[in-house]
């Protein structure tokens, strides 16, 4: 057993470790789940608008086509519906038809708010109410990931610019996304 | 990348074939050695090919009588896939980890000195593993990774004798499996690895420690002689930095890090690998496509530089970091 000295520390050493912290944490949990709808600290306010993102839409619907203009009403799964100008480079755009079940890539703007009950200060003191289209879920500075949380579908994740002000925003913050081109589209179904 | 071990199959070999210089043949007591040594470098050798102990590349290790290179090629990864669940009430999240991985690794030993000079034994091993588990974390910044893996490993070895010596013990070497030899192998692999993740600014700071459990039987060799059943155990602690650095090229973001890691080896892959740790020392440049391209956090390059009680090496190369 030349071994059998240090092999017996080792594991004696590393067991005490892990069932000490195992035991720790395992009585004490803290993790808790995100949350999108919770009030963000501090007064009403806008944090940054103009915040450009590529997001893709798995099951976006065609609702009209104009082909001369290459623009088109996309109706998506959150509810939001978008008219968006397609480039030269979305080569199938011409093969769409209203209707047809389709997988977009489309760039957003996002302008992302503290809101309370749903409004800002206006400039003449009177509430500005903001129709907001999701809630911040998650901030991930070190990826510049936004996970952003649409009333009643699965949380959405997009990766944002060097210049947004990730540290000033929170879960529960509002957003409003304008959506502004078509990148790309694949018909899923005609 | 990595590797550092094997002049253990050099020595080994000498060691064992010492005796029958002398002799002309093999006591039980030495034939109960050679099984045991065989056996614990087999044992090694499929663990460095089939699981995550080294990377790939091409390494050396030089003792007064022998040189040997290590060959090494590794496809795989791990990771944790779907959204983090609630276990319970319990205030811990949870979600499921598959690991994965498969390689090969040649060890060539030119022997320069003493009865087997110019004597080469080069052995090859072919690792495949898969198995998961789950990550719990109990905080944003600490969790735990219990894994369970099962891996099958294929090893061989060809010996050509020119020294006078072994070409005229070479018949009795192969008899008693010294030599010329194939195993096939299982591997149960358990692990558990502890890692504290926390962000300063942007910058990503992870400490993890990693103890796995190897047990190995062969379930057919070409020898009688050869019969591998033993028990190793590797203990990593790593820390890992991520460092974004603000600037974009081709669109993506630059960012640059490394880590330190140690692995200390117990039990007969210390003896296998005729060495009681590695150190490693990695530096890297990506490029971040995190949400940005399907399965990848980071591509880039990458290099290590690896000490060990009997062994240096180095290696460079594509750093791919696969994320589910």
């Amino acid at each position: 057993m030349p071994n059998g000295t240090n092999r017996m520390a080792m594991v004696k050493a590393t067991a005490g470790t892990l069932l000490l912290a195992v035991a720790t944490f395992a009585l004490a949990g803290c993790w808790t789940a995100p949350v999108a709808t919770v009030q963000p600290k501090g007064d009403a306010r806008l944090i940054q608008s103009g915040i450009p993102v590529v997001a893709v839409k798995d099951d976006a619907t065609v609702q009209s086509i104009d082909a001369d203009q290459r623009l088109m009403v996309l109706n998506f799964s959150d509810g939001t519906t978008a008219t968006v100008k397609a480039g030269p480079e979305v080569k199938d755009f011409a093969k769409a038809r209203a209707g047809d079940k389709v997988r977009v890539k489309v760039a957003q703007e996002l302008t992302v708010y503290v809101l309370k009950n749903g409004a800002l200060p206006g400039a003449d003191g009177k509430p500005e109410s903001i129709k907001s289209d999701a809630r911040v879920l998650v901030v991930e500075p070190a990826y510049r990931l936004l996970t952003l949380q649409y009333p009643g579908h699965p949380p959405e994740t997009v990766k944002v610019g060097l210049n947004t002000k990730l540290f000033a925003m929170e879960a529960g913050d509002d957003v409003v996304i304008q959506t502004t081109q078509l990148l790309a589209l694949r018909v899923k179904k005609h | 990348m990595k590797l550092p071990k094997c002049c253990a199959s050099a020595g080994l070999i000498v060691a064992l074939l010492l005796p029958i210089c002398g002799q002309c043949q093999i006591s039980p007591a030495q034939a109960d050695q050679l099984r045991a040594e065989i056996g614990h470098r087999i044992e090694a050798l499929t663990v460095l090919g089939g699981d995550y102990l080294l990377g790939g590349g091409t390494f050396h290790s030089r003792t007064s009588d022998n040189e040997a290179t290590f060959d090494v090629s590794k496809f795989g990864g791990s990771g944790e896939f779907g959204t983090l669940q609630e276990l319970g009430n319990l205030n811990i999240a949870w979600r499921p980890r598959v690991m994965g991985n498969m390689g090969t690794d040649t060890v060539t030993n030119r022997f320069s000195a003493g009865l087997l000079e110019g004597d080469v034994s080069k052995s090859k091993a072919f690792g495949i593993q898969f198995g998961g588990g789950a990550r719990l974390w109990f905080t944003d910044e600490f969790s735990l990774a219990p894994t369970l893996v099962g891996m099958y490993g294929h090893t061989t070895n060809e010996y050509t004798a020119n020294s006078a010596f072994m070409m005229a013990n070479l018949a009795t070497a192969k008899a008693v499996g010294l030599v010329d030899w194939s195993a096939d192998t299982w591997t149960v692999r358990p692990s558990l690895n502890v890692q504290y993740l926390f962000a300063w600014d942007r910058t990503l700071i992870t400490l993890s420690s990693d103890i796995t459990y190897f047990h190995t039987e062969s379930f057919k060799s070409s020898s009688p002689n050869l019969n591998v059943n033993g028990d190793s155990e590797t203990w990593n602690n790593k820390i890992d930095i991520d460092i974004p650095l603000g600037h974009m090229l081709f669109g993506h973001e630059l960012r640059t890090g490394g880590y330190y890691e140690r692995t200390g080896f117990y039990g007969d892959i210390k003896q296998g690998l005729n060495t009681g740790y590695i150190n490693e020392i990695h530096g890297r440049l990506v490029l971040d496509f995190l949400n940005e391209l399907p399965f990848t956090q980071w591509i880039g390059l990458g290099g290590s530089y690896y000490w060990g009680d009997r062994f240096t090496g180095s290696s460079a190369g594509i750093d791919f970091y696969i994320v589910f």
